[in-house]
This record gives C-alpha cells, structure tokens and sequence, in this order.
C-alpha cells in the first residue's frame, strides 16, 4: 500500500470547521454535508475541511486530542508502556500531516505539535522493531500487537512479510520434510 | 518433477544457487568426461578423483538410486563455520561465505548429510540473530550510500533490506509532501530517451 492510500483513508475522518459562508447541504456518495451557515461550526471530511481552507473560506478547529498536554501525556506514558498504548486517532500522522501543512495558522503551537507527533511516532516505530525483533528471535508462529496504526503498519510492511517467508523456508527445512524433487 | 514452494522456475537467484559448486569424490568411473577435471590429464574420470560440481549436476549423480558420486559438504557448511557462526552470527561476511549462502544450504539438504539437521538449525538462528540489524539499517539508513551496509549480507538478506528500504523511502516521499507532485512515469521517460536515440541513430 502507497502511504498516498493510506492517506486517503484518513481523509474520512470528520474534523471540525467553521465556514465563513453560508451554503445548503451538499448532496454526495459519501454522504450529506451541510448545511454551512457562517460563524456556525461543522464536521466535515478532512478533505473537504483542507479543500475550503485552501479557498480559505473556513477555519478549521484542531481535534480535541491534538492538545499539547494530552500528547506530552500520551508520549509518557507510550514511553513508560512496554506494549502499544491506544492512540487518540487511528490516522494521527495523517491528519497532523495534513493539517499543519494546510492550516498551520489555525493550530496553537504548531511546530510544537510536529515535534511531539514526530515523537510519538518515532517511540512506537522503536517500540514495533524491537517487538518484531523479539518475535522473529522466538519460535513463536504468530504475535499480537495491540493499537497499531494502518500507517505504522504500512511502513513495515513488505520488509516483515519477506523476513517472514524467508524464515519459513529455513524453518521447514528443520522439520526434516526433504521431498523428493527429482527424477 | 515436483518442486518445493520456495523453488522458482524462472527465478534468476534460485538458478544462480544451483549453480553453486559442492565438492564431490567419484565413485564409480565415468568414462571420456576426463576432461571435466583439468588437473588429469586421463580420458576418464576414476573412482577416488576430488572434483568440483555445481549443484544442479551433484543432485543428479548422487541419490539414493544413483551413486556415481559422493558428496562433501562445501567447508563454510562445516562444524567449524557454523560454530563461528553461532558465536556472533552479525560479524560474519555471509556474501563471501557464498552470495546464496541460505538457499545453497537449503538444497544441500536435499543429500540428507548426518549434519543435516543441524545445518538447518544453524541457518534459522544465523538468520534470527542477524535479523535486527538487517532491519534497523534498513530502516535509518535514508540518503546514503548503502553499499557498506550490504556488503556482508547474503542475497535473500539484500533483497529484505531493499524492501526495507522501500518502505522507507516511501514513508519519508509522503512525509516531505513528494507523493502529490506529479511526476513523469519513469516508462514514459525512458520511451523518449529510446526514441532519442533512434532519431540520432537515423541522422548518422
């Protein structure tokens, strides 16, 4: 999966705005919009908040969780976990991504928010190679990881299936099946 | 003929590992193929000779029906590699030990040598132990030159850390905000080179 897929997904998510313009209700496959009234906050899909920010014609509101405290909370306690924490949004990196390209100037610390979102990230990214590091290293035949995101996933990917399959075959050459592949 | 799950047909690695060499004793004599074994100067090959045959070849003339040949194990399969092997797996030169040193010895088992099972054992843990480094190179290695990281990994090893790689790369295309520029298809571009070329060709 291209990370542009994944990033796609995320753009379903529903964020807040408030139009500067009034408007009736939009009449889409995805569902109905509206109707806008200026002044009046609304959710929307990430990709129409990013559309009419463009255009600016809204201000978007950040998501709740995208809080300096509640992140340097959630960043402790990923770092005091051994395992996964839940995230506040199973498409966090994409949405900061998105948001503070677009709308930086509606995010209060805003280069702030990048670097603990970075962090995060880059904890858990640590966290998930050790553990894949660690189950590789067991014999164990499968492994349960709770709370990861699709795009932390996606990242690791290709590289964990081929390992895997490579580690098949040299297993079962241990279980002693030489067939007979000749004549 | 069947063949195993991880065998291809037409995958160039898996034909390059069969052609690696494995040391073989003559059994039986085998007649006007003296020159197969250029230190002779006799017609044909006798019992007792030392000889070196790729893979594909040994498995055809030793097995249980034929026993034409006796087969050794090539030396870095040996107690003495594996145990070095086994003392710190990451530092070994897997590339120089054979650049298909885990699909070689996978085949190698094929012959069913009294160290067998243990040649098995050996390759899963060299690659357990190996694993972590492959990935984290992989994985933080981005804008330079990787050569000096792949230098000592075998090639199913090389091929894991280019997929690592191209998670990577991938990841950090959409993080800089690349992946929404457009771009020339690579087919597109390397169409108008050829053309180029022809053009220029025609001029001559």
């Amino acid at each position: 999966m291209d990370p542009a897929e994944v990033e796609f997904l995320a753009e379903k998510e529903l964020i807040t705005v408030v139009p500067k313009f009034s408007f009736d209700r939009i009449y889409l496959i995805g569902g109905d919009i509206g109707p806008f009234s200026a002044g009046l906050p609304i959710d929307v899909p990430l990709w129409l908040a990013v559309n009419l920010k463009q255009r600016q014609k809204c201000r978007i509101r950040p998501p709740e969780w995208m809080d300096r405290e509640k992140l340097q909370g959630k960043k402790q306690e990923e770092m005091d976990s051994k395992f996964f924490i839940e995230m506040p949004n199973q498409h966090y990196m994409e949405i900061t991504q998105l948001l503070l390209k677009y709308a930086p100037d509606d995010i209060p610390h805003a280069d702030e928010m990048r670097t603990l979102i970075k962090d995060l990230w880059d904890l858990r990214m640590a966290k998930l190679r050790s553990s894949i590091d660690t189950f590789v290293r067991s014999d164990a035949t499968h492994a349960k990881l709770n709370h990861l995101t699709l795009m932390e996933l996606n990242t690791v990917r290709l590289f964990l299936t081929n390992s895997l399959d490579q580690l098949y075959v040299l297993r079962s050459n241990l279980s002693g099946k030489v067939q007979a592949t000749q004549e | 003929m069947t063949m195993k799950a991880s065998e291809n047909y037409f995958d160039i690695d898996d034909i390059l590992a069969s052609n690696e060499r494995i040391p073989c004793r003559v059994e039986l004599p085998i007649y006007r193929l003296g020159y197969l074994d250029s230190s002779h100067e006799s017609e044909h090959l006798l019992p007792g000779t030392k000889i070196e045959f790729p893979y594909w070849l040994g498995r055809a003339v030793c097995s249980r029906r034929r026993h034409i040949v006796r087969v050794d194990l090539p030396k870095q399969y040996r107690e003495g590699y594996r145990e070095i092997l086994s003392a710190d797996a990451t530092v070994v030169d897997l590339h120089k030990l054979g650049p298909y040193y885990y699909s070689f010895g996978t085949k190698l088992l094929h012959f069913e040598h009294v160290a067998s099972a243990d040649i098995a054992k050996s390759m899963v843990k060299t690659f357990q132990t190996r694993f972590r480094k492959i990935m984290d190179s992989s994985q933080n290695a981005y804008n330079e030159d990787t050569s000096k990281l792949t230098e000592k990994l075998d090639e199913a090893e090389r091929s894991l850390f280019r997929s690592g790689q191209f998670g990577l790369h991938d990841f950090q295309r959409w993080e800089t905000r690349k992946t929404e520029k457009l771009t020339t298809s690579n087919m597109v571009r390397n169409h108008q080179k050829r053309k180029r070329n022809v053009m220029d060709s025609n001029v001559d």
